[in-house]
């Protein structure tokens, strides 16, 4: 097993969190986001998107972070975190989509205005190693996104917290009763809006303490800084 | 008790329709009119405030997310499982699946759309239009239909996912060269996902998707067109979707044919 990562990814700190709460250690690839390992023809090889994190296994990649929590759930059941009936999966494999074609594409984008992102002249030529909508998307980047669609990500991260606020209203947890892959999954985006300067309605604000205090979340607080880097393409296309 | 909410068996409208076919679980078929707009009406909006099709309720329990939901169909129905039981092979199905709905049915409804919806708004007053774009409630949606019924879908866009819409074809092809079905040795929700925005392309993408260039591709087809279940959840079809099957089905040369007309 091998987890190629990055301190500053939340997808990457979603991974990790799964592995702590299960007990597994893979040895462990820690990429430089902020050096833009990640573009590198050395990584592109084994991902080329050239995001991470990557799961290794019995060398097959497994890859898409929500549904490499899944693949940890399905092949080490204990303890099981995709939910306890039916239902509590649906939601948490909602939540696990919402993520990605809702919450980290306009983080993403919010966080590079708010951390004033640039791709330093250095990686510039690596963006063509890239495949081409991702080649576009750090092209947008790095030209800066404007008023209209940071006001659009803004809006979006507003709408997300009044989905999680609704979702917990039944009770502690995002999907039900019990901690499941969709808290995991949701988990390291939402703890970065505060620092952002983005309200969050007290609700979420008292998920994130309840999910902050596990010990797998300790294990790994410090790679949930934000970082200027983009995100998967905002859903859905067209 | 289980009613499902939806438009056509087509793309993810159909998804759930194909999936409970294939375990033959009875549900109630609401047919809701895309073409009338009724997704925007304020009597589905009750059901799913976010004006997307489809929507299924389960015993009171809401689902509206189409790939999950058919996870849900398969663990909460008898028949026969619909997933793979190894675990990189179900995460291959899920992977393929994200695909699907992330890069590739956005595609092609992209150019479906601004070939088939977007020139019926032309001459259309634009007042009109404006009111019917305030009842679309999420912001992504209401901008794609924006650019429909004002024809300002970007040029570049349309070629990008003329683009995507090639590679998964690719892709899918080299994909069934290597297995039998999508993702591994027996039929999955992955046929189903690929099937629901495929099943149309020998006649809709003719030039593309062909005998000569993508064989593999055609032999998951005409073997997807041949299962009774995806027969049965296309003749549900209430406008021109279950006439199109038909078509399909003869020019592939797939038995059942005349008797599903």
């Amino acid at each position: 097993m091998l987890l190629h990562y990055a301190p500053g990814s939340p997808h990457s700190a979603a991974v990790r969190i799964v592995l702590g709460e299960k007990g597994l250690e893979p040895e462990l690839h820690k990429l430089d986001l902020v050096g833009y390992e990640q573009h590198s023809p050395a990584y592109l090889a084994i991902n080329p998107h050239g995001m991470v994190p990557v799961f290794e296994d019995d060398g097959r990649k497994v890859f898409e972070s929500s549904l490499i929590l899944e693949y940890l759930d399905d092949k080490w059941p204990d303890p099981p975190l995709a939910g306890t009936d039916p239902r509590q999966r649906y939601r948490a494999r909602k939540w696990g989509k919402y993520v990605e074609t809702h919450i980290a594409p306009h983080l993403a984008i919010a966080r590079w205005a708010a951390l004033h992102g640039k791709v330093p002249e250095t990686a510039v030529a690596g963006l063509s190693n890239l495949l081409p909508a991702r080649c576009e998307l750090w092209l947008s980047a790095r030209h800066g996104f404007g008023h209209e669609q940071l006001t659009a990500s803004t809006q979006a991260i507003f709408a997300a917290c009044k989905r999680l606020a609704a979702d917990l209203a039944d009770g502690e947890w995002l999907c039900g009763d019990s901690f499941t892959l969709g808290d995991i999954a949701v988990y390291p985006h939402a703890a970065q809006f505060g620092a952002l300067g983005l309200p969050v309605p007290r609700a979420v604000d008292e998920w994130l303490a309840r999910v902050a205090a596990r010990p797998s979340v300790q294990a790994i607080r410090g790679d949930l800084f934000p970082l200027a880097v983009m995100g998967p393409e905002p859903g859905r296309w067209g | 008790m289980l009613d499902v909410y939806t438009w056509e068996p087509n793309a993810n409208s159909g998804k759930p329709l194909f999936c409970l076919h294939e375990k033959a679980v009875p549900f109630t078929y609401h047919y809701i009119d895309m073409g009338a707009h009724e997704h925007h009406g304020a009597e589905f909006l009750a059901i799913n405030p976010d004006g997307t099709i489809p929507a299924i309720v389960h015993d009171g329990f809401t689902m509206t997310e189409s790939t999950p939901a058919m996870e849900y169909i398969d663990e909460a129905f008898d028949g026969p499982s619909l997933r793979p039981a190894e675990p990189y092979h179900r995460w291959r199905m899920r992977m393929l699946l994200r695909y699907m709905d992330n890069v590739v049915a956005p595609a092609l409804a992209m150019i479906a759309s601004n070939r088939l919806a977007a020139p019926r708004f032309i001459g259309q007053d634009a007042d009109e239009l404006r009111a019917m774009l305030e009842r679309i409630p999420l912001p992504e949606r209401r901008a794609t239909w924006e650019k429909l019924m004002f024809q300002a879908t970007a040029p570049a866009d349309l070629a990008e996912s003329e683009r995507r819409v090639g590679d998964a074809i690719r892709r899918f092809d080299g994909i069934l060269g290597r297995r039998e079905w999508i993702a591994g040795d027996s039929f999955s929700l992955a046929d189903i996902g690929v099937f629901a925005t495929f099943y149309s392309l020998p006649t809709a993408r003719e030039e593309q998707v062909n005998d000569a260039a993508t064989p593999h591709l055609m032999r998951w087809l005409r073997t997807c067109h041949a299962r009774p279940a995806l027969q049965a959840a296309l003749r549900m079809g209430k406008g021109f979707i279950a006439q199109r099957a038909a078509e399909i089905r003869e020019k592939l040369g797939v038995a059942g044919a005349a008797a599903a007309a």
